[in-house]
C-alpha cells in the first residue's frame, strides 16, 4: 500500500490518473500533455502500474494506458483501516479505564 | 453523489461518558493508551499534535479546536519524506455524542489525496461511489503499524 501512496504523492502522476480516468490513452498521448522528457514520462509511468494505479496493454507498436480502480480502493481500505484500527484501540481504552474506576469506587 | 469522496468516516460506540473519552485526544499519557508511542501535544488551537505511531511513521498536525468534551479538531499528515500526506495537510474532525450511558465517537478525515485523484472523470466517480455504499465494515486491511 505504501507504493499506491508515494506514486501518488506525485503531481504529475495525479495528473495521469486524471487523464486515464475517462478513457485509454497511449504513452505518447500521455506524455503529450507534459512538459516532460518521454523516458521521465514513461518512469512515471512505470511508478503507477506497480502500484497497481494503471494497468497497460499492447496494441500492434503501442502501450495503451489506462486507470485501474481497484488499486484506489486499495488505497482508501488502507486509511480507513488506520483509523477503523484506532478507534477500536480507544473503545478498549476508555472502557478498561471506565471499568478501573468502578472497581476502585466500589471498594 | 454520496457523501465522502475524499473524505474517511468513522464512527464507534464506547460505554462512557463524553468527558471520560475526550482526554483520550488531548492528554499524552491516554494517547498512549490507544494511539502511538510517544506524544508531543499541546491541545490549544495553533499547539502542536505530533504522534510517533510505530517508531517509524510519525503523524503531525496543529490542533485547531479544543472544545471538551464535545468536538477537538486537528490537522494531520505524516511527517515521512515523500508521503501523500504530509504534515498538516489534511484534518481529522472528532465529535462526541452523548447517547444513554455511551458516547458516539465520530471520526472525520478530511482533505486527503484521494480527493487529489478523485477527478472529473466518470469511470473514478462511479467506482467511488460505490465504495462509498460498500460502508466500512471491511477487512481493514494493512495498516501503518501499532496505532
Amino acid at each position: 500500500m505504501d507504493a499506491a501512496l508515494r506514486a501518488i504523492a506525485e503531481p504529475h502522476r495525479r495528473e495521469i490518473l486524471r487523464l486515464v480516468g475517462d478513457e485509454e490513452l497511449a504513452a505518447g498521448e500521455i506524455a503529450s500533455h507534459f512538459d516532460l522528457s518521454r523516458p521521465a514520462v514513461s518512469q512515471h509511468l512505470r511508478v503507477l502500474v506497480d502500484a497497481g494505479l494503471l494497468e497497460s496493454r499492447r496494441e500492434a507498436t503501442r502501450i495503451i494506458y489506462r486507470a485501474r480502480p481497484e488499486g484506489l480502493s486499495e488505497l482508501r481500505d488502507y486509511l480507513e483501516g488506520f483509523w477503523a484500527t484506532g478507534l477500536r484501540r480507544l473503545k478498549r481504552a476508555v472502557e478498561r479505564e471506565m471499568e478501573d474506576t468502578e472497581r476502585a469506587t466500589r471498594r | 453523489m454520496p457523501p465522502g469522496d475524499d473524505v474517511i468516516e468513522q464512527e464507534i460506540r464506547i460505554a462512557a461518558p463524553p468527558e471520560a473519552v475526550f482526554p483520550f485526544f488531548t492528554d499524552p499519557e491516554k494517547m498512549r493508551r490507544w494511539k502511538g508511542m510517544d506524544h508531543k501535544v499541546d491541545p490549544q488551537p495553533g499547539g502542536i499534535y505530533r504522534v510517533n505511531i510505530d517508531g517509524t511513521h510519525v503523524a503531525r498536525g496543529e490542533y485547531v479546536e479544543v472544545n471538551p468534551p464535545h468536538r477537538v479538531t486537528f490537522t494531520w499528515g505524516w511527517e515521512d519524506d515523500g508521503n501523500p500526506v504530509p504534515p498538516g495537510s489534511s484534518t481529522v474532525e472528532v465529535t462526541l455524542t452523548p447517547d444513554g450511558d455511551d458516547t458516539i465517537v465520530r471520526l472525520v478525515h478530511r482533505g486527503l489525496p484521494l480527493e487529489a485523484v478523485e477527478p472529473h472523470a466518470a469511470g473514478w466517480r462511479h467506482y467511488l461511489a460505490r465504495l462509498a455504499i460498500a460502508g466500512s465494515g471491511a477487512d481493514p486491511g494493512p495498516d501503518l503499524g501499532p496505532s
